[in-house]
């Protein structure tokens, strides 16, 4: 695609001025409303006081995604599954359309059903991801709750959280007619083999070639190194915030967590992207100091596995937490901490091979069983609710096993809750509060 | 059946039987190591054992009646098992029989390179082979010799070859569609020089003209179970003229002519990427799509198929650029979705039924 100056001032002035002007405006707005007649409290509400940083987040979010909407044209677009390795990309000026995160925007905006329905009408099967579902028919009917979605000019799928991408993203790539790069990190099956590395390996070298012909300049490698230790950094903040939930009781929910991932899969490798975790992480800290809970009475701490039930998450989270249930981690907001440790700025693309690989949904059941082990002990659960996900086979697969070796080995109730990441139509929302009652009330 | 042929083949010519997972992987290396490939679909049907209920009902038949099967012993005959990298769900599979019990016996991923062919796949497809080489060998008990390998390459050549000539002049051959896929799915288990033989005397059937009668249909899709699909399309009055199920004709390489066979693991690399397009290898859609394009046409078929596994997310996701493609040609199009039944059910067969009828139909009053 073509660029031109016109398009990338307006690109800037959407980025760095108009949103954070209109996020300054929804804040003032907020902050009168406040200053008006005092509204009741809420003293019945089961949760400890609101985040602060939820407003940045807000605004972080909400400028990412204003500026999409005239990047076509004005910089290099890259949509990418988010377990691709983007630090690649930034150094050369792409803008990062995350088509999961906005398929799970969608989902709790409830147009999910909407969407799905589009391209149903064409062929697709209700059974496949709705994620995918939902991003494909963002795209063949334009709708979308962000405004507009800018078009690609490079498709980036990495197969190491799934092979859906993999479908979903061909699919893509023949509507847009646009260049698809698959990074293909083969599956680790204890440890991955010497062939396995060298393939990734060369692959990201592939991956450098053709985004420096796609952006039209090359990529330096200091500026990639740069790159490369602001998103170490930022997945290492990210580990700290989440970290901050081993206090009792934990500073916010795991739900909290779900929302607040977004800018560490859509803004890794960004200073905003840090900045915005250094000040979660000293809210939660001092949240910690002063014995401030997610909810206010924390009385059983538990452990989630998989993708949140995005369009239900404030119905799930209100029913846990009104009895004193908090989930204090989950396996999926890990994923982005875990990563980071592997990735090192002296060593870009071999870090990489590395820390792409070794993603929990691209290894064996046993690392994922070590994994929610650790978790549980190093958060001191007391149980655990695996999301059976129909939209997500590969994190699902295996669950029912998991469930039996965790209770057994670890003496804490287990419950495998079926449900869908994005689409309600696949949930009974009545079924499911009757199933997390039930689970709950074995804890008396 | 299948046992008493394991069992002769290991008792006659100290053969081993590795049970195979779908789709794609290099036979020729069994071949060569004098392995017995037996493929597993499924199989068919309601799951043997309990253990089907180790993963979700939203898992695909054939995962989930291949662990049944597994985990219950009924492939003891078998000495290994190897999963290829075909979906997520097989590669779960892997992982929850081998690591959570249900297999004890050796085990073997292949995984495909995913994307389009670059040197970097290239290069690992290598590895990969080599890698399944060197653990088969160990499973026979003896090295890989190179000129076994040559020797196996050119076996299988041969079966491509046989099993092309009867699927492309399907129209002159002298075997309704029930006989002839019947002939076709005894590959998966049969020792490869007695398929062989079983083709090349099918292949003898093959005459001038044509002899197959009634509308002729292009069928595509994922493995064709149930078997009597092919019965209720036979009575309603068509037959298949073109064939791009994954288990049969998406495995038939046609290309390239010669082959070099200096180094018989790049020539096993050659024939990967000369092989049909397959979404579980990951082609590209556009070009799967001109494929199927040109199949039809080319085989004159008056209608198109989709026969697919419910659950099945790489055929699936290609469901809608097929009915696009074929809309667009003025094509008519049944879909088709099973879950690895022993029988057609009704509705399913009354839709068939339809559908011919609607060819016909239409055929008249062009």
């Amino acid at each position: 695609m073509s660029r031109s100056i016109g398009r990338r001032i307006e690109f800037e002035v959407a980025g760095r001025v108009v949103g954070p002007a209109l996020a300054a405006f929804e804040r003032a707005k907020k902050l009168a409303r406040r200053r008006g007649p005092a509204r009741p409290g809420k003293p019945s509400s089961p949760f400890g006081p609101p985040l602060e940083a939820t407003r940045k987040l807000k605004e972080l979010m909400t400028t990412h995604y204003l500026a999409g909407r005239y990047a076509d044209g004005a910089v290099p677009v890259a949509w990418v599954t988010s377990g691709f390795p983007v630090e690649i990309l930034r150094p050369l000026g792409f803008h990062a359309v995350y088509p999961e995160n906005h398929a799970a925007l969608c989902s709790v905006q409830r147009v999910v059903p909407e969407l799905s329905d589009a391209v149903e009408k064409e062929g697709y099967a209700r059974d496949l991801c709705s994620y995918a579902r939902t991003d494909l028919g963002s795209v063949l009917t334009g709708k979308t709750p962000v405004g507009r979605l800018p078009k690609p000019d490079l498709l980036c799928c990495c197969t190491n959280i799934c092979q859906t991408v993999l479908y979903w993203y061909r699919a893509l790539a023949a509507h847009f007619g646009v260049p698809l790069f698959v990074l293909d990190t083969p599956y680790i099956y204890g440890q991955a083999p010497g062939h396995h590395r060298a393939y990734v390996r060369a692959e990201l070298e592939e991956l450098v070639g053709l985004a420096e012909r796609v952006a039209g300049r090359r990529v330096e490698p200091d500026e990639l190194e740069a790159v490369v230790r602001v998103a170490r950094d930022g997945t290492r903040l990210w580990g700290e915030c989440l970290a901050q939930s081993r206090a009792r009781p934990a500073p916010w929910t795991g739900f909290d967590g779900f929302f607040h991932i977004a800018p560490i899969v859509t803004l890794r490798g960004t200073e905003a992207c840090n900045a915005y975790y250094r000040m979660l992480r000293d809210e939660l800290a001092h949240r910690v100091a002063r014995g401030v809970g997610g909810i206010r009475d924390e009385r059983h701490r538990l452990l989630w596995d998989n993708l949140p039930v995005w369009f239900d998450v404030r119905g799930m989270s209100t029913l846990l937490a009104e009895r004193g249930f908090n989930f204090v981690c989950t396996s999926y907001t890990n994923a982005w901490a875990e990563a980071g440790s592997r990735i090192d700025p002296a060593d870009p693309i071999g870090s990489a091979v590395l820390a792409y690989t070794h993603i929990i949904l691209n290894q064996d059941l046993p690392n994922r069983l070590d994994i929610l082990r650790r978790l549980s002990r190093d958060y001191s659960v007391d149980g655990a609710v695996l999301h059976s996900d129909r939209s997500c086979k590969p994190y699902s697969i295996g669950q029912i096993d998991l469930k039996q070796r965790l209770a057994r080995e670890l003496d804490i109730k287990v419950l495998v809750l079926e449900a869908d990441h994005g689409d309600p139509r696949a949930y009974s929302v009545e079924q499911g509060e009757g199933r997390l009652t039930a689970f709950m009330e074995s804890f008396a | 059946m299948r046992n008493a042929y394991i069992a002769k083949q290991r008792d006659e010519h100290g053969r081993k039987a590795v049970a195979v997972l779908p789709v794609h992987y290099p036979k020729e290396l069994f071949t060569a190591l004098d392995l017995l490939a037996v493929e597993m679909w499924g199989p068919p049907g309601a799951p043997v054992s309990a253990d089907a209920g180790r993963v979700q009902a939203y898992v695909c038949a054939v995962v989930r009646n291949a662990l049944a099967f597994l985990a219950s012993g009924r492939a003891d005959a078998c000495e290994a098992v190897l999963f290829p990298h075909t979906c997520d769900s097989i590669q779960g599979l892997a992982t929850l029989l081998t690591d959570f019990g249900g297999w004890s016996k050796p085990s073997f991923v292949f995984q495909h390179p995913r994307g389009s062919a670059r040197p970097s796949s290239r290069a690992y497809y290598l590895g990969e082979l080599r890698a399944l080489a060197d653990g088969l060998a160990g499973l026979a008990g003896r090295p890989l010799a190179p000129e076994r390998l040559q020797e196996a390459i050119r076996l299988h050549r041969r079966i491509d070859a046989a099993r092309a000539a009867l699927l492309d002049g399907r129209r002159r051959l002298a075997l309704d569609d029930v006989e002839l896929y019947r002939l076709l799915r005894r590959g998966e288990w049969l020792w490869p020089e007695d398929h062989l033989a079983e083709l090349e005397a099918a292949r003898a059937k093959l005459g001038p003209d044509d002899v197959a009668r009634g509308v002729p249909v292009m069928i595509t899709g994922y493995v064709p179970e149930p078997g009597t699909l092919f019965e209720v399309l036979g009575d309603a009055g068509a037959f298949v003229v073109a064939d791009d199920y994954a288990a049969v004709g998406r495995r038939v390489v046609r290309a390239p002519a010669a082959l070099d066979l200096d180094d018989p693991f790049l020539a096993l690399a050659e024939l990967y990427w000369a092989a049909p397009p397959c979404p579980t290898r990951a082609s590209d859609q556009v070009a799967r799509m001109r494929y199927l394009a040109e199949l039809c046409e080319r085989s004159g078929a008056a209608g198109v198929i989709v026969h697919e596994q419910k659950f099945c997310e790489p055929e699936l996701f290609d469901v809608a650029a097929v009915k696009k493609t074929f809309a667009g040609k003025g094509a008519k199009l049944l879909y088709l979705e099973g879950e690895l039944e022993t029988e057609l059910s009704g509705q399913a067969t009354t839709r068939l039924e339809a559908f011919v009828e609607m060819i016909t139909g239409t055929a008249r009053v062009a």
